[in-house]
């Protein structure tokens, strides 16, 4: 019984990868935005398991954006490379940006890394070989638009996301952080670095969001400040983490499937009010789910287990 | 146990519902019109509503080549991944046969790649951006029915040297833009300023973040253009600015000769303020023009009557004029076939309710290109009045604008 989680989760894995060869291209486009919303949604949450709530999650996502169109136009890399050094370019500025400001908690650190993404917005608008207000159209998207090679690029990047979460719960560092969430002071007296370990994660999840930023602007082929420093790139995968249950790797994967599902299948169903029906099931489930549908989960399986 | 049946339930749920979206549909007899468009925002609304009124009046008319046309939109709700999805589901699940709608050129720029790979006839109303004129640069099934940025600019101020030819009184020579400092603000004012100092004229220019965006102080920015006292002084934001910039104008006792406003639409009750009055404003379409173009007072009936509303935004007749040259264009082919399409397409000439006569010409990078001029229109006791261009004004420029106190 032990190895049964890694089975599923090994058998779900194969499911995926062989769905191109089963669906057409309108559902492997919604699952690219599952998975898109899934690993920011994971990643934002690894971070939260410290206590630490960032808000930049959209200024590393454009960072990543603007970091892969530029290496592909400028310098020719393959577009794989170039999120890659999105990714690491994002985890560099997030060092950075750590080392200055990760003494900071709650709403002092989260306001902070809302000012980062706004920062790099401005700079990028501002600059010629960013391309402005309006940005950057890369002459052909990954793949040159095969939507089966998109849907592998962003499935691998989400497994890759659940799979860190997954394993950096058994880690020295997630029951450091997690101390540090109950009771930092007496954390900090058990010897522990604090400051190093929220370094860490903060420089690991701000990769990850590079990473996803970056395959973004190679998928949809374009970077522009408005689109790549979006906002919805934060709000959304806090509202799925909220829904389907934080402090867990299964809570955002949870809400970011479920609240994509639920968005598309309402624009479907009811063209012109879908929004109104779909901001109302958010605000029920948030109020009456505290724990997030993965927390109800926990408990019937709490339940069985007794 | 339960667990695993919970998760086996919940995955088997998932992947059939998307088996289930993802199914073939079958062989429709209609001929099918795929729109996106932003259903949240003034823009779609007004272009939904339209399209649906251009596709009732052709079916009731027996549709084209003796098949209804079948409309189907898709909200992009202003995303990018959203658009390029609904891109891919017209595509490939209802199997569309022409490709309708836009607005956001973010948007736009990210169905440029879904465009491209299905090559479909695409007829576009939306996406002003210069950058997306170049990345469709030889796409002969690409149709735009909007100004390019640099476009309406350049137009603008011919309109501006047209009056000040008629009228000498009038000047020009000095000129400051407040903009807002998204990509609609900037690129604004970067063309304005080429043309402005082409022309010798003297113009500055001020940033304001938009009420639309978590603004909405502008007074700093009016205090720097009183000090610049200028012949015009021309904001370009959205409709939440209009009132407020006027109610800090009046404050600060900011009055120049011509006071211009560019939002995409007005605020809904804009015509009952008593601070509009002399307000000019540049759009390509109002209801005003329905008293000098039939086809503008025909689309204008036929909208109140249906919806019993107005529309409020000039994409509204822009989205009744692309159904319209989509659906003659058939009827001159007699298919939906692309090569056909395209070539009825390149003929078209249309009396569209915007005012303007449609025909398709070159722009600097697409071969496909014919728009709504825009137009200078000015409030006046609470109405709308077309001043340029003259061949269709329905009143003359109110002259200067007046002071605070005098009103």
């Amino acid at each position: 019984m032990k190895y049964w989680k890694y089975m599923i989760f090994a058998v779900c894995v194969l499911v995926a990868i062989s769905l191109p060869k089963f669906l057409g291209v309108y559902p492997l486009q919604m699952l690219n935005i599952i998975f898109i919303y899934m690993a920011l949604a994971v990643s934002w949450d690894m971070l939260l398991r410290s206590g630490q709530m960032s808000l930049g999650v959209a200024g590393f996502c454009g960072i990543g954006g603007y970091t892969t169109v530029l290496c592909t136009i400028n310098l020719g890399l393959n577009p794989l490379v170039s999120i890659l050094i999105g990714a690491l370019l994002a985890g560099l500025i997030a060092l950075l940006v750590g080392y200055a400001v990760l003494h900071l908690r709650l709403l002092y650190f989260a306001i902070v890394t809302l000012a980062v993404t706004e920062i790099f917005r401005i700079l990028v608008r501002n600059f010629d070989i960013t391309g402005g207000p309006e940005g950057i159209i890369l002459p052909n998207a990954i793949f040159k638009g095969d939507a089966a090679g998109t849907y592998w690029l962003m499935l691998a990047i989400a497994v890759f996301t659940i799979i860190l979460s997954w394993v950096f719960q058994k880690t020295r560092i997630h029951f450091a952080l997690t101390s540090t969430a109950n009771d930092e002071i007496v954390a900090a007296s058990s010897g522990l670095n604090i400051f190093k370990y929220l370094v860490i994660v903060f420089v690991i999840t701000s990769a990850i969001q590079g990473m996803v930023g970056g395959a973004y602007a190679q998928i949809y082929g374009f970077v522009t400040p408005e689109s790549s420093f979006s906002v919805n790139f934060v709000l959304l995968p806090v509202t799925m983490v909220l829904l389907g249950g934080s402090n867990s790797t299964w809570g955002p994967v949870i809400g970011a499937v479920l609240l994509s599902v639920i968005a598309e299948a309402l624009k479907l169903v009811i063209p012109y009010g879908h929004l109104l029906v779909y901001g109302i099931i958010m605000i029920v489930a948030i109020l009456w789910l505290p724990g997030g549908i993965y927390g109800i989960f926990k408990k019937i399986g709490a339940k069985a287990h007794n | 146990m339960r667990i695993k049946f919970l998760v086996g339930l919940l995955l088997a749920a998932f992947l059939t519902g998307l088996f289930i979206v993802a199914a073939p549909v079958q062989a429709a007899d209609p001929i099918k019109i795929g729109a996106i468009l932003p259903l949240g925002d003034a823009t779609g609304k007004d272009g939904i509503r339209s399209m649906e009124l251009a596709v009732d009046e052709i079916n009731k008319k027996g549709g084209v080549l003796g098949r209804k046309l079948e409309l189907i939109v898709i909200d992009d709700e202003m995303k990018p991944d959203k658009g390029a999805a609904a891109l891919d589901k017209l595509a490939t699940v209802d199997k569309v046969d022409v490709f309708v709608g836009g607005m956001s050129s973010g948007v736009t720029m990210a169905l440029i790649p879904g465009m491209k790979k299905y090559g479909k006839v695409t007829v576009w109303i939306g996406g002003a951006s210069g950058k997306i004129e170049q990345a469709l640069e030889g796409q002969d099934w690409f149709f735009h029915l909007h100004t390019w940025d640099y476009q309406q600019i350049a137009i603008f101020n011919q309109g501006w040297d047209e009056i000040a030819a008629k009228y000498p009184n009038i000047k020009q020579q000095r000129q400051f833009s407040a903009y807002e400092e998204g990509p609609f603000g900037t690129n604004g004012f970067k063309a304005t300023k080429g043309i402005i100092e082409a022309k010798k004229f003297v113009i500055q220019g001020e940033a304001f973040k938009s009420a639309a965006l978590g603004g909405g102080d502008y007074r700093s920015v009016l205090r720097h253009a009183k000090e610049f006292n200028p012949d015009i002084f021309t904001w370009v934001g959205y409709d939440k600015d209009a009132i407020p910039m006027l109610e800090q104008a009046k404050e600060i006792g900011f009055a120049p000769a011509v006071y211009v406003g560019s939002p995409p639409a007005w605020p809904v009750d804009f015509a009952k303020s008593p601070l509009n009055e002399a307000v000019v404003f540049y759009s390509m379409w109002n209801e005003a023009i329905k008293n000098v173009s039939k086809p503008s007072k025909a689309y204008s009936d036929a909208f109140h009557k249906k919806f019993n509303d107005a529309p409020t935004t000039y994409f509204g007749p822009l989205a009744y004029t692309n159904i319209m040259i989509v659906a003659n264009a058939i009827k001159k082919a007699g298919t939906v076939e692309k090569a056909a399409l395209i070539k009825a397409l390149e003929a078209t000439s249309y009396d569209s309710p915007t005012g303007d006569k449609f025909v398709f010409g070159k722009s600097k990078f697409i071969n496909h290109q014919a728009y709504a001029s825009p137009k200078i229109m000015q409030w006046q006791k609470g109405k709308v009045v077309v001043i340029w261009p003259f061949n269709i004004a329905t009143g003359k420029l109110l002259y200067p604008f007046p002071a605070w106190d005098k009103r």
